[in-house]
């Protein structure tokens, strides 16, 4: 055990040394390995809960160490009918901004505890995502789904994150944060879906992030998704309307795998009328995921925004490199660094982040 | 996969690789620190310090009032630099109304302090998502805030130039250019001069609901009371006694009562025009929050 946690240590201060640093998207493991998002989650658009599947990958093929079959490990499965998980981030991070001293802290990034209940088999369901902490609780997804979540059609109603481009852990990331669709921004209304061989397919009807307490305005969210074992392509697409302004979203993403790299891409365009005379940003990524060994990971991260086309000399870029180590099943250690670049005269813009994370799920 | 189409997904891979790689954050060129075209005439904000003018310039202006404008402010909260002001100071918080949102001289009792260090008993931590969405203000950015209130919360150098002038009514939340998205817990009348609260009657206005349709019909109406807090004279509140459900509203001065409000020189101003039946409306707006 000693010995374990001596590399965990000595690997994380290497890789401090070496400023890597932080990123934690999980869609580039369905790129590494070809799969559907529904092969690894009970939701079919990602994230969240893990399937049978999805934890015995994380159980024998994600880890550096894969454990005995004699221990008793997680199986995800309180009873026939009822299935939880979750996941617990807590971090260490350093941010250094120019002009102001730096700043580090510990903190809990979240902990989420997620639950399907299996009311009619392969049927009819019910899905909760709620965050435990920092903050109390927060309830992030609630629906009633109906309908096959692997083959066919599905509806969903209640309240849960819309489908849009990758569905990146980082929800600081430009393409998250200019579309505004990311797992902080659940939508309460209903979704069609459609899973079938290599295609997958999604239509909401919602309120619309500028329409909660208002008595019209609704957001139309669309996504479909072609895969095929080393590479996919997705096309998405989003219309709000609100007494706030309208906001139209179009945004194209694709995964590629390399031999043992991963790579993801997407590019969004945004048009928001919410903003006085209007105006239109632009925002891409480029993640490369490495591979090295069984349960070591290198994420190699470029994205750039323009939160104004009709403005010149204001794109803000950010690049990413972080380390994940993950020694046992369900424990990742997670270093890495990242520097924006943005204005001179906005220090925020140009902030570089240190940051240390421990990921326990199961 | 066939071989021409893996080289157009390599070539592709690699393009934008190259191009988002080698993109370049702007120089900033003829930017506020905002990323927005500086106004002619205008110029960066002033550096932040512990005044009303700087913590709006660097701190309300760009990262609040993304939110916190217009008819959809959050609690009603507008803290754009015509209102921020007056919304902010001596005005009780409404998810907390025990508090003060500024509570001069106090600032471990101002609800804005709690809300922004993430401690509030009510809601997250401002600015909203922060840290995973957007940053949290810094602790020394916090502390210019703090200190301002410890000071006394005093009015920016706007509200000392605004004095010179006749008494005015500067501005009125909500008004009728557009709706407001959550029931509003207050109307705003901001004046440029500090009122004469001896001559306020507390009990001299109402808020009417009126019909769908052009004509302006009364259908209900609701008591309210005016109250201006010690801390910032310039303001008065206008509180409905209870919640205003969807639908259009104004503002009406009693009969009996006089429309016009004075400030501590005596110097008077209306501010209810008449309506066709002669009433004084200060105010229409339009409520549109579901049942």
């Amino acid at each position: 055990m000693i010995q374990r946690f001596t590399v965990a240590a000595l690997v994380l201060t290497i890789v401090a040394l070496l400023r890597a640093a932080p990123a934690l998207a999980e869609p580039y493991l369905a790129v590494q390995t070809g799969y559907k998002c529904s092969v690894c989650h009970v939701n079919p658009t990602g994230g969240g809960l893990r399937n049978d599947f999805g934890l015995t990958y994380a159980k024998v093929l994600l880890p550096a160490e894969t454990v005995s079959n004699d221990l008793d490990a997680w199986t995800g499965k309180l009873t026939d009918r009822l299935r939880v998980g979750g996941d617990l981030r807590a971090d260490w991070t350093r941010t250094t901004m120019p002009n102001s001293p730096s700043q580090q802290s510990f903190s809990l990034e979240q902990f989420r505890v997620y639950a399907d209940l299996t009311i009619l088999p392969d049927r009819l369901g019910i899905y909760v995502d709620e965050q435990i902490a920092p903050n109390g609780s927060l309830n992030e997804e609630a629906y009633v789904h109906y309908g096959s979540f692997t083959d066919g059609f599905y509806v969903k109603g209640g309240q849960f994150y819309l489908p849009f481009g990758w569905r990146l852990q980082d929800q600081t990331a430009f393409v998250r944060q200019v579309t505004g669709i990311n797992m902080t921004t659940p939508d309460k209304g209903i979704e069609v879906g459609w899973e079938h061989s290599n295609w997958s397919a999604q239509f909401d009807l919602t309120n619309g992030a500028a329409n909660a307490n208002t008595g019209s305005g609704y957001q139309i969210t669309t996504q479909v998704v072609y895969t095929k074992p080393i590479w996919r392509v997705g096309i998405a697409g989003s219309s709000t309307q609100s007494n706030a302004g309208d906001r139209h979203i179009g945004g194209l993403f694709a995964g590629l795998k390399t031999g043992p790299i991963g790579w993801l891409a997407e590019g969004d365009i945004v048009h928001d009328d919410s903003f006085p005379g209007g105006r239109t940003l632009a925002a891409a990524l480029l993640e490369g995921d490495w591979r090295i060994i069984k349960g070591h990971n290198l994420k190699l991260t470029a994205e750039y925004s323009d939160p104004d086309r009709s403005v010149k000399n204001d794109q803000q870029t950010r690049y990413s490199i972080v380390y994940e180590y993950t020694p046992l099943p369900f424990l990742q250690l997670r270093a890495g660094y990242r520097h924006y670049f943005g204005i001179p005269q906005n220090n925020q813009q140009n902030q570089q982040l240190i940051l240390m994370e421990l990921h326990g799920y199961f | 996969m066939n071989s021409p189409l893996r080289s157009l997904l390599f070539r592709s891979a690699v393009l934008l690789s190259a191009t988002l790689i080698a993109a370049c954050a702007g120089n900033g060129e003829g930017l506020d620190a905002n990323g927005r075209p500086l106004v002619p005439g205008g110029g960066a904000p002033p550096p932040l310090s512990a005044d009303f003018d700087s913590i709006q310039a660097n701190i309300f202006t760009p990262i609040c009032s993304v939110c916190h404008v217009g008819g959809g402010a959050p609690e009603g909260l507008r803290l754009d630099a015509a209102n921020s002001y007056n919304l902010l100071v001596g005005v009780p918080s409404t998810e907390v109304p025990s508090l003060l949102r500024v509570n001069p001289g106090d600032p471990d009792d101002s609800y804005i302090i709690q809300k922004l260090e993430g401690h509030a008993a009510v809601g997250g931590q401002m600015p909203l998502g922060c840290p995973n969405t957007q940053p949290c203000l810094t602790t020394s950015t916090i502390a210019f805030i703090r200190q301002w209130i410890t000071n006394g919360a005093p009015a920016g150098t706007a509200a000392a130039q605004a004095a010179a002038t006749p008494l005015n009514v500067m501005s009125i939340v909500p008004d009728s250019t557009e709706p407001v998205t959550e029931t509003p817990p207050q109307v705003m009348i901001a004046f440029n001069h500090e009122l004469d609260v001896s001559q306020l009657a507390t009990h001299s206005l109402h808020i009417e609901k009126l019909a769908p349709g052009a004509a302006p019909v009364a259908i209900e109406q609701v008591p309210a009371r005016i109250s201006v807090a010690g801390a910032n004279l310039r303001a008065l509140m206008i509180w409905p006694s209870r919640p205003l459900t969807a639908g259009r509203y104004r503002v009406v001065i009693d009969a009996n009562s006089s429309p016009s409000f004075s400030d501590i020189a005596g110097q008077t101003v209306a501010v209810a025009a008449p309506d066709e039946r002669g009433e004084g409306v200060i105010s229409t707006f339009d409520v549109e929050v579901r049942p």
